[in-house]
C-alpha cells in the first residue's frame, strides 16, 4: 500500500465510478438493441365496426383490417405503402396487427406476387377461418393446389396457459401471368392494381401475443427458399398482439 | 506513482537504421487491412453482381479475408518470410528492435515477438472479447426476463445467443493458453523465449484479424444458427454468416501456430534438468490442451470452408436436395466441438491444480495420476464425438457404444477431482482468492460432471437434448470450471504481470458476486431446462417464467461481480500494491525472476533439480 | 490420505485404520459428505419428478425415473468430495503470510487405486442402467412395430404438421389415441428441426429427405406441447403447437371431423 498514491475513499470512488460506467455501456447497448427492435413501421390496428355478428349462437363485435403483399419495393411504392429497404418481397403497410379480443376479425389481403410450389403441401390448406374458407375475387375455397400459390398467411403462439390457442392459416392464390388455366388476375378496385382480393374472417379469443408468418418460400436464391425476405425482420413475418 | 515502467523506458532503444519494421505498427496494419478491405469490396463488386445471393458471399468473404493478409502485410508480419525468399533474414539489430525491449507501451501494438508482450496482448485480446461476449449474456437474459418476448425481436435474439455463444467460445479457448501459456509458461519451464517467437507474434495478430470480423456479423444482420452453426441453416443464412466462417476459418490459422509452437517450446526448450516428470502441471495441462486443439480446428476449418462453398460456390455439401447431408455437418462439427470442450477445461483445471499446493503449502498428490487423467480424457474425448447427435438420427443403432465412451471419460475425470482433494487433505488452506478459486471449481466441476453423467444418457438425453438443461450443463463446465480456473490463475499470475497485487477486496468482491450469481444463474436454467423448456427460444411459454427469472438475477450479479474484477484488474495495474517478487511462496521457476521481467527471463539459464512441489514437513 | 504421524507407531494395520478413522477431520468430513448425501439424494427424490411435466408415455416414466435414480448414484460422489472439500475450507489458515507447511504426501498408491475402482464401477453402472433402458425402450418399439399407428411429422420453418395415413388427413394439431403405440416418421421440408412432444418423453431430428424415427405409447390423458428443439432460424421459439391425448372415441370422432382432402404433390 505504501507505495500507492491513492486513497481508500479515492479507490471506492473510482471503483464505483467505473461500474456504473460499465454498466450504463450495456445498458446502453441494450437500449440501441431494443430501438431497433421497434415495428419497422409502427403498429396497424383493426378497424372496429359498429354491428355485431351471432357465430354459433355467440354475439361478436366486428372488426376488419387490410394489408398487401408485394413482390418488391417499387409495388409497395404504387400502393402508397412505402416499402423497406431490401427489394424483397414484403407484408404492408405493417407487420404488427393489433387485434381486439373476442372479435369477428376480418382480413383483406391484396395479393400482388407470383409463385412457384410450396415446400410443404400442407398449408395449401385454409384453417381456422370462420367459415374454413377463404374468398378470393368473390369464390369461396377451402384449399388451394400447392402449385398455385404466391404467399400463406399463418398465424400462431406458443402454447401456454395464460392465452388462448390461436391458429389461422390461409393460401394466397398467385397471380398468373397468362391465364392458361383458368385462375383470372383482378382488377383491384381499392389500388387498380391487377392483384387478387382475399378475405377471410377469424375469431380472437383473450388477449395474447402470438406471430405470423409466411409459409411460402419466397426467399429467392437461399437454401430451401427461406432465407432473405423469409428470415428477415418485418418482411414476411411479424407479431399479432391481441387486446383485451 | 510507481516507476516501473518509466524504468523501461529509460533503457536503450536498438537502432536498426530506419528499417521498414521501424515504422510498422497496428495503426498501419489498420490502414493497410482496409484498403486491402475496400479494394477488394470494390473491384470485386465491379465484376461481380452483389444482388445475386452467392456472388454477394463471395465478394464478403474475400473482403473479410483480404482485411486480415492486408492488416498483416501492413503490421509487418510478411517482412522476415519475404527476407527469406530472397534469401536474407532480419539483421540482428531488427531482431532486437521486434523484441520490442524498451519500447515501452508502443510495443504491445507492434508486431511483438516477446513471449510476455505476447502474453499481455492476450490477456486483454481475452478481456474484450469477454466484455463483448458477457454484454451479449446480459442481454439474452434481459430478453428472457419475460414471456413475450419484446425486449428484442427474434433475429436480434438469436444473433445475441450465436455471438455470444461464438464469442465466449473463443475467448475461453484462450483464455489461459493465451495469456498465461505465452507469458508465464515460458518462464516456467526456464525457457528464454517461445521456440518460434515470430509464430507466436503472428498467432496473436491473426487472431486480432479476427475481432472486427466477427463483430461485422452484427452489421451484416446477424447470424441465426447459434454458433454450432449447423448446416442447412447456415448455407440458408444471410450474409452475417460470412463473418462467422470468415472468423472461424482465421482462427483455425491462429491456433494451430498457437499450439504447434507451444508444443514445440515445451518439448525443446525446457531448462537443463526439467524431466518430464519435474514440468509444472499447469504446463503439462497448457501442452495437452493445444495438442488437441492441433487435430481438432482443421476440422472445424473444413466444415466451415464447405459452408462457405455451398454458400458461394453453390455446392451441395450439406444440401440433401443434391445428395449432401447435414450429418456430414454435424461430425466435423462435433469431432472439433468436443476436443474442444476439454482444449477449455484442462489448462483451467491445470491452473487449479497449480495453485492448491502453492496454498495448501502440500505436493500435488500423485503428479502421474494428474498426468494420467489429462491424457486419458484427451485420449478419450476424440472418441465421443456423436454423443451430441444421440437424437440426430444418424445412427441410432451407434448411441450405445458412444454412451459408454462418453461415460467412460468420468473415470479419467475421477482423476483430476482425486489430485485436488488429495491435495487438500490434511492442509490447512490459505484462503487467498485464487485458493477459493479451487473451491469453487470443485463445486462447479461437480454439477457439471454430475449433470454431464445425465446427459450422456440416451434415455434421459432424449428428453434434455435441447433443452436449457444442456445450456447450464455446459456453462457450469466450461464458465464454473474452465473460467473459474482461469480466473484464479489471473489472481495468482497478475503479480508476476504487472508487477502489482490485484486489488484484494475487489477481488474478494467479485469472486463471491460471480461465484453465488452463477449458481443462482443455472439452478433457474437446470429447472427451466427439466420444466421443457427449449434452449436458443427467444420467447417461452409463461410457464417458464419464474426458472427464467432466477436465471436473470443470477446474470446481473455475475455481470457486476465481473465489472468489479474488471475494475480491479485496469486499477491495480498501475494502482495495486507493489507486489514482492514471490508473494505467494511459490516453487516453480516464474516466481524466481523479478519485475519487469528481462527480456531473456533469466540472467543464468537455471538448472532444475525437483519437481516444483517440495513444500511439506519431511516425513520424519 | 496421510498416516505418517503413525506410521512407524503401529506397524498392525487393523490398528492403523482404526485410528485413522477416529482423527477429527475424517469424522467430520465424513459427517459433511452423509449429510451432502442425504440431501442430494432428497433433491433428488423430490425435485426431479416435481420440475419436470407429468409423464404421459412409458418413455418419459422411464425417462423421470431415470433421472432420478442417477442422482441418488451419484449423490454419494458428491458426499465424498464435498465433503473433504468442505472441511479443508472450514479447517482454512488465518492470516497474511503462508501457513506452515502441511504433510509432505506425495501419493498414496492404494487410495489412487481405490479411487479409481470406484469410479470404473460407478461409471460401469451408470453404463449397464443405461443400456438396459435403451434396450428395453428398443425391445418395446419392436414389439409395439406392428400395430403402431403411423405419424408422419412434417417440420417446416416454422411450423409443425402431421399427416395420418391411415385416415388420410392431416392436422396442425397431434391428437393420439390412448394406449395405442405410436411411430412417429420424421422428415424435414427445409433445415434441420427437432420434433419434441415434452410430456411423452421422445424427441429426435427431422433432416431433410431422411426420414427419422421415433415411438411411444401414450398413457395418460391430456394435452401436451409439440416444440422444436433445434435452432431453426427466425421463428424457431414458435415453432410449437399442442396435442391431445384422447381415448379412442373421442379420437375416431376427431378424425371424422377433419377433411379427408390432402394435399400432395
Amino acid at each position: 500500500m505504501a507505495k500507492s498514491n491513492m486513497t481508500a475513499g479515492k479507490r471506492a470512488a473510482s471503483a464505483i465510478l467505473a461500474t456504473a460506467l460499465s454498466i450504463s455501456v450495456v445498458v446502453g447497448v441494450g437500449v440501441t438493441l431494443n430501438k431497433f427492435s421497434a415495428d419497422p413501421n409502427g403498429k396497424l390496428f383493426a378497424t372496429k365496426e359498429a354491428d355485431t355478428i351471432n357465430v354459433d349462437g355467440k354475439e361478436y363485435p366486428k372488426a376488419s383490417l387490410t394489408m398487401g403483399v408485394y413482390a418488391d419495393t417499387e409495388q409497395a411504392h404504387a400502393d402508397g405503402f412505402t416499402g423497406m429497404k431490401n427489394d424483397w418481397v414484403q407484408y404492408g403497410p405493417s407487420n404488427h396487427l393489433v387485434l381486439p379480443a373476442n372479435t369477428y376479425i376480418t382480413m383483406t389481403i391484396h395479393g400482388y406476387d407470383g409463385g412457384e410450389e410450396l415446400n410443404n403441401p400442407f398449408f395449401g390448406k385454409v384453417m381456422g377461418t370462420v367459415s374454413g374458407t377463404v374468398n378470393i375475387d368473390g369464390v369461396e375455397y377451402d384449399s388451394l393446389p400447392y402449385n398455385k400459390i404466391q404467399h400463406t398467411w399463418t398465424l400462431h403462439g406458443i402454447p401456454q396457459s395464460t392465452q388462448d390457442p390461436l391458429f389461422v392459416s390461409v393460401p394466397l392464390l398467385r397471380v398468373e401471368e397468362d391465364d392458361e388455366i383458368g385462375w383470372v388476375p383482378t382488377e383491384d378496385p381499392i389500388t387498380n392494381f391487377k392483384g387478387h382480393t382475399i378475405t377471410f374472417s377469424f375469431l380472437t379469443k383473450g388477449a395474447g401475443e402470438y406471430v405470423w408468418n409466411c409459409e411460402f418460400p419466397c426467399g429467392d436464391d437461399t437454401y430451401a427458399k427461406f432465407g432473405a425476405a423469409m428470415s428477415g425482420y418485418g418482411y414476411m413475418s411479424g407479431k399479432v398482439t391481441v387486446t383485451a | 506513482m510507481t516507476t516501473l515502467d518509466s524504468q523501461v523506458g529509460s533503457r536503450a532503444i536498438p537502432n536498426p537504421k530506419n528499417s521498414l519494421i521501424t515504422k510498422l505498427n497496428a495503426g498501419t496494419g489498420l490502414i493497410v487491412g482496409i484498403l486491402f478491405a475496400i479494394g477488394t469490396y470494390k473491384g470485386l463488386s465491379n465484376t461481380l453482381d452483389t444482388s445475386v445471393y452467392h456472388l454477394h458471399n463471395q465478394v464478403l468473404l474475400a473482403t473479410m479475408f483480404m482485411w486480415s493478409i492486408g492488416f498483416l502485410v501492413g503490421i509487418g508480419a510478411f517482412i522476415g518470410p519475404v527476407r527469406w525468399l530472397v534469401g536474407k533474414d532480419l539483421t540482428a539489430e531488427e531482431q532486437l528492435y521486434m523484441a520490442g525491449d524498451g519500447q515501452g507501451i508502443s510495443r504491445y501494438f507492434k508486431y511483438c515477438t516477446d513471449h510476455k508482450v505476447v502474453g499481455i496482448q492476450y490477456l486483454w485480446g481475452v478481456i474484450t472479447l469477454l466484455a463483448v461476449g458477457g454484454s451479449m449474456a446480459m442481454m439474452i437474459r434481459t430478453d428472457l426476463f419475460n414471456s413475450g418476448g419484446h425486449f428484442v425481436t427474434a433475429p436480434i435474439y438469436n444473433s445475441l445467443v450465436g455471438l455470444h455463444g461464438i464469442t465466449m467460445i473463443i475467448a475461453l479457448i484462450i483464455v489461459a493458453t493465451g495469456p498465461f501459456g505465452n507469458y508465464i509458461m515460458p518462464i516456467m519451464i526456464g525457457a528464454a523465449d517461445m521456440a518460434f517467437p515470430r509464430l507466436n507474434a503472428l498467432s496473436w495478430w491473426v487472431l486480432a484479424t479476427a475481432i472486427p470480423v466477427l463483430c461485422s456479423a452484427w452489421f451484416l444482420g446477424g447470424i441465426p444458427t447459434g454458433w454450432t452453426a449447423y448446416a442447412p441453416l447456415s448455407v440458408q443464412a444471410g450474409p452475417g454468416m460470412n463473418a462467422f466462417l470468415a472468423t472461424i476459418i482465421i482462427f483455425a490459422v491462429s491456433t494451430a501456430v498457437a499450439g504447434m509452437n507451444i508444443t514445440a517450446t515445451v518439448i525443446t526448450m525446457r531448462a537443463k534438468g526439467m524431466s518430464w516428470n519435474r514440468v509444472p502441471i499447469f504446463v503439462i495441462g497448457a501442452t495437452v490442451s493445444v495438442a488437441l486443439a492441433i487435430p481438432a480446428f482443421p476440422t472445424f476449418m473444413v466444415a466451415m470452408i464447405q459452408t462457405a462453398m455451398d454458400r458461394s460456390f453453390m455446392t451441395g455439401f450439406f444440401d440433401a436436395n443434391v445428395g449432401g447431408t447435414g450429418w456430414l455437418y454435424a461430425h466435423l462439427f462435433w469431432i472439433m466441438g468436443h476436443p474442444e470442450v476439454y482444449v477449455i477445461l484442462v489448462p483451467g483445471v491445470a491452473i487449479i491444480m497449480e495453485i492448491v499446493p502453492v496454498f495448501v503449502r502440500k505436493p500435488l498428490f500423485s503428479y502421474t495420476a494428474a498426468v494420467v487423467g489429462f491424457a486419458g480424457i484427451a485420449g478419450l474425448s476424440v472418441l465421443v464425438w456423436a454423443h451430441h447427435m444421440y437424437m440426430s438420427g444418424w445412427m441410432p443403432m451407434l448411441n450405445g457404444p458412444f454412451m459408454v465412451t462418453t461415460e467412460m471419460i468420468s473415470v479419467p475425470t475421477g482423476l483430476i477431482f482425486l489430485v485436488i482433494l488429495g491435495t487438500l487433505w490434511n492442509g490447512k488452506p490459505w484462503l487467498k482468492v485464487p485458493m477459493l478459486g479451487a473451491y469453487a471449481f470443485l463445486w462447479n466441476m461437480l454439477i457439471g460432471g454430475i449433470t454431464g453423467l445425465y446427459l450422456s444418457d440416451v434415455p434421459a438425453d432424449q428428453y434434455l437434448h435441447g433443452s436449457m438443461y444442456v445450456t447450464a450443463h455446459f456453462h457450469y463446465t466450461l464458465m464454473g470450471a474452465a473460467l473459474t480456473g482461469a480466473v484464479a490463475g489471473l489472481v495468482y499470475w497478475y503479480p508476476k504481470m504487472t508487477g502489482h497485487m490485484l486489488n484484494e477486496r475487489a477481488s474478494y468482491v467479485s469472486f463471491w458476486l460471480i461465484q453465488i450469481g452463477f449458481q443462482i444463474l443455472y439452478l433457474g436454467m437446470f429447472i427451466a431446462g427439466s420444466e421443457g423448456q427449449p434452449r436458443r427460444v427467444a420467447d417461452y411459454a409463461s410457464e417458464f417464467i419464474n426458472s427464467n427469472r432466477i436465471s436473470t438475477v443470477g446474470a446481473y450479479t455475475v455481470g457486476i461481480g465481473f465489472i468489479i474484477l474488471l475494475w480491479a484488474v485496469v486499477h491495480s495495474w498501475r494502482h495495486g500494491k507493489i507486489a514482492p517478487m514471490n508473494p505467494w511462496g511459490a516453487k516453480t521457476l516464474e516466481w524466481t525472476v523479478p519485475y519487469p521481467v528481462p527480456l531473456t527471463n533469466f540472467d543464468t539459464p537455471p538448472v532444475v533439480t525437483s519437481d516444483p512441489y517440495g513444500y511439506g514437513r519431511s516425513a520424519k | 490420505m496421510s498416516q505418517n504421524d503413525n506410521l512407524d507407531l503401529k506397524p498392525v494395520p487393523g490398528e492403523r485404520l482404526k485410528k485413522f478413522l477416529r482423527r477429527s477431520d475424517v469424522l467430520q468430513s465424513t459427517l459433511f459428505g452423509l449429510i451432502i448425501t442425504g440431501v442430494f439424494i432428497i433433491l433428488g427424490g423430490k425435485y426431479y419428478p416435481e420440475w419436470m411435466p407429468a409423464a404421459m408415455s412409458t418413455d418419459m416414466k422411464a425417462i423421470v425415473k431415470l433421472m432420478t435414480v442417477f442422482t441418488w448414484i451419484s449423490a454419494p460422489v458428491c458426499g465424498v468430495v464435498l465433503g473433504i472439500a468442505l472441511y479443508s475450507f472450514l479447517n482454512r489458515h488465518k492470516g497474511d503470510t503462508p501457513p506452515p507447511d502441511g504433510p509432505a504426501t506425495r501419493t498414496n498408491g492404494p487410495v489412487v487405486l481405490l479411487w479409481s475402482v470406484v469410479t470404473s464401477a460407478l461409471a460401469l453402472v451408470a453404463v449397464l442402467y443405461g443400456l438396459t433402458e435403451q434396450n428395453s425402450t428398443s425391445l418395446a418399439s419392436a414389439r409395439n412395430a406392428e400395430d403402431a399407428m403411423v405419424v408422419n411429422v412434417i417440420g417446416s420453418q416454422w411450423a409443425w404438421s402431421f399427416d395420418y395415413p391411415e385416415y388420410g388427413i392431416s392436422s396442425h394439431e397431434l391428437m393420439l389415441p390412448i394406449d395405442r403405440p405410436v411411430s412417429f416418421k420424421v422428415v424435414s421440408v427445409d433445415v434441420n428441426h427437432s420434433f419434441w412432444p415434452v410430456q411423452l418423453g421422445v424427441k429426435v431430428d427431422a433432416n431433410k429427405l431422411a426420414e427419422t424415427l421415433a415411438d411411444t405409447t401414450p398413457t395418460k390423458l391430456g394435452e401436451f406441447d409439440v416444440k422444436c428443439a433445434e435452432l431453426c432460424g427466425l421463428y424457431h421459439a414458435y415453432m410449437e403447437t399442442t396435442g391431445e391425448v384422447m381415448t379412442e372415441e373421442d379420437f375416431n370422432s376427431w378424425v371424422s371431423t377433419q377433411d379427408g382432402d390432402r394435399n400432395t404433390k
